[in-house]
């Protein structure tokens, strides 16, 4: 999407593999680790499988293979690169670590400049490492301002007033912050997950000292935990076939979502709120 | 209800989920060049929702038109930044996600383990309705951003 579809794509397998001169086996090696490296990054970081696949092909025969046959399964990329009569795969596991969309953009920027012929490999080997230890965009404190400030303007379009809004801007804001350093301490994502709904559910609890029912807080102030991007890539990913990452996407947005119930509900019982 | 209090219901929605989005995109590390327009895309898409559901129209097909109004916004605006039509798909599409009827429906899950044979019957049924529209609206969500895709993009399979 957003990137003129690469025409050979459109041609027999056969062809363009008798089209390319044939590389050497160390620079197919360097060619396939290059791609993995990229689909690497984009899996980790919320691309849609299409995505990945798209993009490591593109990166990889601009770089000179022939073709790339691409596995993308959950937790791993896997690529056979053709040359000639050479090929050569590759596995590379890829870890859960979140959202990261500046890190998406910059990958497909560079598959973009490998395309216009500006980078070899040389240059995409360069541009990965620095991608790779990008800091991040934006402040900690805005980026915990700021998701307070979107829950709370849930807590708006969910028909709270002024004080609900206020309630929910503090729970959320602390529960990002909450969030933020159980993530640096590498707890489990999903205990993450349970402790700071827990928090938010607790604070939020606190709009029946003001006297306001606090089941609009409760529900607003959670949402920034909600697994929006897997339950999104989940059903894309399943309309364009890619079954397996699919479901396990899916899955993993049904068990996040459990989770915040959990912590929600331990936060209700403890401060003795009725249900939503 | 009358055009003036239409339009302010929909431009208030439209002022909310554009802070939505903007405070998610950030959360998602969206590149700087693109937070207004992530921000622009979520406050269309949810109030063009908000807009329908006012006439009475079903929120599921609401979100379908929605989010088919952020896909086509999206690769628009990914052409004239040069950046991945993804970002802002999902940006503007997060304040139309299900959140709390996804967490409604595992709470009612929950609370089965606290009920008997005659209470547990509504709060199954409860929970069920709430997991089908989540489902029902995360599709319409997915189906509306990869609309272009599927409309314009076809070609014939290569492998």
């Amino acid at each position: 999407m957003g990137i003129p579809s690469n025409t050979n794509r459109a041609l027999a397998r056969e062809d363009l593999i008798h089209d390319k001169p044939a590389l050497d086996r160390e620079v197919l090696r360097d060619v396939i680790d290059l791609a993995l490296w990229a689909g690497q990054l984009l899996l980790q970081h919320g691309a849609e499988t299409e995505r990945v696949e798209e993009t490591v092909h593109r990166l990889g025969t601009m770089l000179g293979a022939a073709w790339m046959d691409i596995l993308v399964s959950p937790n791993a990329v896997v690529i056979t690169t053709i040359s000639g009569e050479e090929f050569r795969t590759k596995v590379r596991r890829v870890v859960n670590l979140g959202v990261n969309l500046n890190i998406v953009a910059e990958v497909n920027d560079l598959s973009y400049q490998v395309e216009m012929g500006k980078l070899d490999r040389l240059g995409v080997r360069r541009e990965l490492t620095r991608i790779g230890v990008m800091p991040p965009l934006y402040n900690r404190w805005l980026v915990v301002f700021m998701v307070g400030l979107a829950c709370a303007a849930f807590s708006r379009l969910f028909g709270g007033d002024w004080m609900v809004f206020a309630v929910t801007f503090a729970a959320s804001a602390v529960a990002m912050f909450v969030r933020q350093e159980l993530v640096r301490a590498f707890f489990n994502p999903l205990m993450v997950v349970i402790v700071t709904a827990f928090v938010a559910g607790v604070l939020a609890s606190t709009a029946t000292l003001f006297d306001l029912t606090p089941q609009t807080a409760l529900a607003s102030s959670v949402l920034l935990l909600v697994p929006g991007v897997h339950l999104i890539n989940s059903v894309e990913d399943m309309i364009k076939g890619h079954m397996v990452t699919g479901v396990v996407r899916g899955v993993t947005g049904a068990l996040i979502s459990l989770c915040i119930a959990l912590g929600m509900l331990l936060a209700m019982q403890l401060m003795g709120i009725p249900g939503l | 209800m009358n055009l003036a209090d239409l339009i302010s219901v929909v431009l208030q929605d439209g002022l909310w989920s554009g802070i939505a989005a903007l405070g998610f995109a950030m959360l998602f590390n969206a590149p700087r060049r693109t937070l207004i327009a992530c921000a622009l895309i979520g406050a269309a898409g949810h109030a063009l929702r908000a807009f329908l559901m006012e006439f009475g129209i079903q929120i599921e097909a609401a979100t379908l038109v929605g989010a088919t109004l952020v896909g086509f916004a999206s690769v628009w605006h990914a052409r004239r930044l040069q950046v991945p039509s993804p970002i802002f798909a999902i940006c503007g599409a997060i304040p139309m996600v299900p959140g709390t009827f996804a967490y409604r429906a595992m709470i009612g899950f929950i609370q089965v383990t606290t009920s008997d044979i005659t209470t547990a019957p509504p709060l199954l049924a409860d929970a069920g309705i709430n997991f089908v529209k989540t489902a029902l609206i995360l599709s319409a969500i997915a189906v509306g951003i990869a609309a272009p895709t599927l409309l314009f993009r076809r070609r014939k399979p290569v492998v």
